[in-house]
């Protein structure tokens, strides 16, 4: 599946949840599949932390590397081209090309750096939604997400309610737990404290890599488990090695792996992009302003398929618990499933054939009673 | 009576039923009463279930279930949101039975229990003439309650609830005399008495 990124461009201005402006927006996305004649067949997909617009195929023959949810998305899987036309963009405060920190500021003619504003998950829906009816799209068949993904699913629902017939929330909380606020907190640190970062200020200069390899390093303790640990790398050695080196170079398998990911990271990501994403986590909280969350889901008319994994202490089942008991307090059709898994956070990306399974049934009767 | 290979209370809880009622099942296994319900009685049909396979099974069915363990899932649904609310079969397996049946009151307007009779005959004539009191150790089977219907209403009784019907049966068959004796399951509707 050969496919193209494209661009849209909105001159205006959005307000954000903040009260501050931002404008003109660029978003990046991608489209698979066809939208059907009465448009009713489109799923919006969307993107994690560290994701992009590219969900699935490649961008040409060569490619190397398939988009980031490729054995989710594409003929016959489990959100299936051939049916459904599937749309992903990236998220404003992204760095793949959607505005973003790494974005010209056009009153300034510089890159916004640290002038750019807090984006929000409502933000950076409001946007979505900008580029939905540029698409000529009413009504989205479902809108789904994992992690970062489905509080943009769970927000979809929340403030367009009468534009989302279903959603799939993936490893997801209606509101950041103080355990992944901290697990936030933390990489947010380590980038603060590369002298390269500059307040921000580093782009034409050195980026904040050292910062950013730290702060990526722990997202990937937090997105795996301890028994996914032990299996993917035990006590092994790395390049085979059978004794201990007496030495500080990362020796053991886990810490190249983490030494590899987070330098790798580095070349693809904006430090600063990562620093506003992660505070449109923290700042995610549907209860906000009011007196609980059953109360954000008032005026929610979508089914709601919930899915947690086990193995998940980032966003532990307790959380999709929460969420099941607000959509029920509000006679919302929701089902719930927890899937037993080791791989930890990652699960939504990994568990993919228990997923397809599970999104084919549901979509089924989700179109099936629209 | 008995649709074919249906347990005779299930078939007993789907008679009961009106149509388009709200009904919860708890511990609804692979779904097949809900999706019996809804082909029958059209009712609008909810679920929760402890096991992942079962949820799974039930999806497959285009049912709306939860995952989760009914001893503290109830807490979630408002007052009254069911018009009916089912344990089949279940109620020998709780550890505790008071909590989750009050509850049951709370959220649905009626509670349908069905349960094996302990005091039916065979049971008895297992427990002098076999091999005494108590499960097969090897079975593998989880452990239960033995219930019989004078027990029943003793517990209706202690959550509140008033008996509003009783059906008995030995196999498919309704049962008449001797029900202590007789009945092999039973199926009982209770509300909340005021």
């Amino acid at each position: 599946m050969i496919v193209q990124t494209q661009y849209f461009h909105y001159d205006g201005e959005i307000k954000l949840q903040s009260g501050a402006t931002l404008g003109p927006i660029t978003l990046a996305y991608e489209t698979y599949g066809r939208l059907n004649e009465d448009r009713s067949n489109a799923i919006l997909i969307c993107h994690a932390w560290s994701g992009d617009a590219h969900v699935a195929g490649r961008h040409s023959p060569d490619d190397p590397k398939p988009g980031w949810w490729d054995d989710a998305v594409g003929p016959g899987k489990a959100f299936d081209t051939d049916r459904y036309f599937v749309v992903c963009s990236n998220v404003i405060g992204g760095c793949s090309g959607s505005t973003g920190p790494s974005s010209i500021n056009p009153k300034t003619g510089r890159p916004y750096g640290l002038s750019f504003p807090i984006v929000t998950i409502a933000d950076m829906v409001e946007a979505q939604r900008l580029l939905t009816d540029h698409l000529g799209i009413q009504h989205w068949l479902t809108v789904t997400g994992g992690s970062m993904g489905g509080m943009q699913a769970l927000q979809w629902t929340v403030s367009y309610p009468s534009r989302v017939k279903s959603a799939i929330v993936l490893a997801a909380t209606a509101r950041l737990s103080p355990q992944t606020i901290a697990l936030n907190e933390v990489p947010r640190q380590a980038i603060y404290a590369d002298p390269n970062w500059n307040n921000g200020d580093y782009y034409g200069k050195t980026p904040p890599n050292a910062g950013l390899a730290v702060a990526r390093m722990i997202g990937h303790i937090t997105f795996l488990s301890d028994a996914s640990m032990r299996e993917k790398f035990g006590r092994r050695l790395r390049n085979g090695s059978d004794g201990y080196g007496w030495r500080f170079d990362p020796e053991f398998e886990v810490e190249s792996y983490l030494n590899y990911r987070g330098h790798s990271f580095t070349k693809r990501f904006d430090a600063n992009s990562f620093l506003y994403l992660s505070k449109a986590m923290d700042y995610f909280d549907l209860s906000y302003g009011l007196p609980s969350l059953a109360d954000a889901f008032r005026k929610v008319t979508a089914k709601f398929l919930v899915v947690s994994y086990t193995s998940d202490w980032l966003y532990p089942s307790w959380q999709s618990k929460e969420l099941v008991r607000a959509l029920l307090q509000n006679d919302i059709d929701v089902t719930y499933v927890e899937i037993d898994s080791n791989y930890g956070h990652d699960a939504f990306l990994l568990e993919v054939d228990r997923l397809a399974e599970l999104t084919r049934d549901f979509l089924k009767r989700v179109e099936k009673t629209h | 009576m008995a649709l074919n290979g249906i347990r005779p209370d299930l078939d007993a809880i789907i008679q009961l039923i009106p149509p388009k009622a709200r009904v919860l099942d708890l511990g609804c296994g692979d779904g097949e009463l809900l999706a019996q319900l809804i082909r029958q009685k059209q009712v609008v049909a909810r679920g929760v279930e402890l096991s992942e396979v079962n949820v799974r099974a039930c999806i497959a069915r285009g049912l709306s279930v939860r995952q989760g363990n009914i001893e503290e899932g109830l807490a979630d649904y408002p007052d009254g949101a069911f018009d009916y609310v089912i344990l089949s079969q279940t109620l020998a397996y709780l550890d505790h039975p008071i909590p989750v049946v009050s509850e049951m009151l709370r959220v649905g307007k009626r509670a349908v229990i069905s349960f094996e009779n302990a005091g039916y005959w065979r049971t008895r004539w297992r427990m002098f003439f076999g091999q005494g009191v108590g499960g097969d150790l090897c079975s593998g089977e989880v452990r239960a309650r033995a219930i019989t219907l004078p027990q029943f209403e003793a517990f209706a009784a202690c959550v509140d609830a008033r008996i509003e019907s009783v059906r008995l049966f030995a196999n498919d068959r309704p049962v008449r005399l001797l029900p202590n004796w007789q009945t092999k399951v039973a199926v009982y509707v209770l509300s909340r008495a005021q």
